[in-house]
């Protein structure tokens, strides 16, 4: 888009590129066999995706938000796994740059940002996902130590990551509930274990697992910021980017599925004509390509507004919202006009209806986001100018 | 090592070829620039010999301002220098363009001289040899493997099914063919990198040659034709004599 400079449009450009000639090819046999693409990833390192989000001096490329948005989209154009690979590590990315202390930035920003370190999100519980406030994990100070006990779960990349921003509370007693959170940086080491490996519809490739922390010992200075209680607002602003990214993934499949149904509509013959001029059929490709679009202008809109620095948990959440419904309707028409090809595993279509539903219920269900998206109606008097 | 990679910006040829009304140049409204898939090659070739041996690598281009975008692409790929000998738009033969190179060459001191074997639009197959002529260095054209190290190069390139192997020693200029490597995607922070290189500039004079273009034409393509060998059954014995006819049975 024009709003990205020629260097930022080149960067996205790079990134569609890589996706057509290297992932598309390779993504179907790949998520079928529920393959970790270790070749991709290695190859989304050397391009420097891990380091979108980590500025100067710590990093090289940090980009715009709109940028991010559309590498996030074209990675997940070929596979929406990819992005999901990068997702959480770069709010983690972001809440280190935001509220790290100097020396958790100089320890951990330049190796993420070339992908030698990579990052996992640990928020979920097995008992609540949404109420985060209600979480039971703990961080209790022993010295110079948290003690850290408790289960967390659906933690992307949790096998192959060298770091965990781990939410826990550091006060269970304190009220509000929230004063006291807090965010640990956990590495790996006693007491933290992956105990199991989520199955799941889709989003194959990548792992999700649930980690058990029974008396892991961090390091008291490994606390984000240096300070206790701080821990649920840090979150916040990394949701922000968190879902972004959610609604941007969304995007990617959304236009995965559009592409393939524009291209087969063309090709494919019924009643003597391309089935595209079947008024039916044209119309779920208009209805498609419109609802890609508002869902697009969203998603930029919200990525404009965490650049400004202003609060955008309204925007985010609406973009994440109607991107994932988007998403999926997308697929699902897609997959009605492929017709029977589009329920076989032998086109992409089945899995982009697979992968779509992620992002409804990832990163905060679409029913929090429109909890979310009324409050701040109210607090703000009204969706704004 | 210190290698200079020559590069041209040539018109984007996808799918169907357009001149431009006056038949003067390739129309580019809808394709846009690129360089040739041998200098991209040449480009990666010369990152590679200098991850593994040290030194630098420098981009050159002859051609008019606009071409820094191409530098540009080089430089992202992990060049680390660029050379814009700029002209005013007209067309350099390959004489005056070796001569201009040539004269960089000289005022900078290389080890290697890259090329692409042939520029994909002219196709003059010119350069490289004119140069390495005017430089008096020895030169190697087509090759798709390159061993170098400090002491010189091997260069190797089929020539009608057999292999070609020529030690050079440095320096030396090489033209390369695509297929000598797999050239990288360009890193990201390289982009942003290449954004805020300076660009070191030149005017060498514009010098009439022996050919002149005259105007461009698209070639008329010959129609494809289709022979309908009969209906139904009736149509499998025709089929497996032309099947038999191809060597495909």
């Amino acid at each position: 888009m024009s709003e990205l400079s020629t260097e930022e449009q080149a960067i996205v450009a790079t990134v569609a590129g890589f996706v057509d000639r290297d992932v598309r090819p390779v993504a179907r046999d790949l998520e079928h066999a529920d393959s970790y693409p270790g070749e991709l990833i290695d190859q989304m390192k050397r391009l420097g995706v891990f380091g979108l989000a980590i500025p100067e001096p710590y990093g090289a490329a940090a980009v715009s938000t709109p940028c991010f948005v559309q590498v996030t989209e074209q990675l997940a154009r070929g596979w929406m796994s990819l992005a999901g690979a990068m997702g959480g590590h770069t709010v983690v990315a972001t809440l280190i740059g935001e509220f790290g202390t100097e020396r958790q930035k100089q320890r951990y920003l330049p190796r993420m940002a070339t992908g030698e370190v990579r990052a996992a999100m640990a928020l979920t519980e097995p008992g609540g996902g949404s109420d985060l406030q209600a979480m039971t994990t703990t961080a209790r100070r022993d010295g110079g130590d948290y003690v850290v006990n408790g289960t967390k779960t659906w933690i992307t990349n949790a096998r192959r990551s060298q770091l965990v921003a781990l939410l826990c509370k550091t006060d269970p007693a304190a009220r509000p509930r929230h004063a006291g959170i807090s965010i640990v940086l956990a590495e790996p080491g006693d007491g933290l274990r992956v105990s199991r490996d989520l199955p799941k519809l889709g989003y194959k490739g990548v792992e999700s697992c649930e980690l058990s922390f029974d008396d892991y010992r961090a390091p008291a200075e490994s606390l984000l910021g240096g300070t206790e209680g701080r821990g649920f607002a840090q979150m916040m602003k990394g949701l922000e980017i968190g879902r972004i990214q959610v609604a941007a993934r969304a995007l990617g499949v959304a236009r995965a599925a559009l592409d393939d149904a524009l291209r087969y509509a063309q090709q494919r013959e019924a009643f003597g004509k391309p089935i595209w001029k079947h008024q039916s059929v044209g119309a779920y490709l208009a209805d498609m390509a419109t609802s890609y679009t508002a869902a697009r202008q969203l998603v930029l809109h919200a990525a404009r507004r965490y650049d400004s620095g202003r609060r955008c948990d309204l925007e985010a959440g609406m973009a994440k919202l109607f991107a994932s419904e988007t998403a999926m309707q997308v697929a699902l028409n897609a997959m009605r006009i492929h017709g029977g090809y589009g329920y076989s595993t032998e086109f992409d279509v089945e899995r982009y209806f697979r992968d779509a539903p992620l992002m409804i219920v990832g990163e905060g269900t679409n029913e929090i986001q429109r909890n979310i998206i009324t409050s701040q109606l109210v607090a703000r008097g009204g969706v704004g100018s | 090592m210190d290698i200079l990679v020559c590069v041209k910006r040539v018109p984007t040829v996808g799918g169907k070829i357009a001149v431009t009304p006056d038949g003067q140049e390739v129309d580019t409204r809808m394709s846009g620039f690129t360089i040739s898939p041998h200098e991209e090659c040449a480009v990666e070739e010369a990152v590679q010999i200098t991850e593994r041996l040290g030194g630098t690598v420098s981009v050159l281009t002859l051609g008019p301002e606009a071409a820094i975008d191409q530098l540009r692409d080089a430089l992202a790929l992990g060049a680390g220098r660029a050379v814009l000998l700029e002209t005013d738009g007209r067309e350099f033969g390959p004489a005056a363009t070796a001569a201009a190179i040539a004269a960089e060459v000289r005022s900078h001191g290389y080890d290697l001289v890259l090329l692409g074997n042939e520029a994909s639009d002219t196709g003059d197959y010119q350069v490289g040899i004119r140069l390495a002529h005017a430089l008096g260095w020895p030169v190697a054209t087509g090759i798709k493997n390159l061993t170098t190290s400090a002491d010189g190069a091997v260069a190797r390139r089929e020539y009608r099914g057999t292999e070609e192997s020529y030690e050079l020693p440095l320096p030396a200029v090489i033209t390369v063919k695509e297929g000598i490597n797999l050239p990288r995607y360009p890193s990201l922070p390289g982009r942003l990198r290449a954004k805020r290189a300076p660009v070191e500039r030149s005017a060498p004079a514009w010098q009439p040659e022996g050919l002149r273009k005259q105007a461009l034409r698209v070639p008329a393509v010959a129609g494809h034709q289709a022979v309908i060998l009969g209906r139904g059954v009736d149509a499998v014995p025709e089929l497996l004599r032309v099947l038999g006819e191809l060597g495909v049975l």
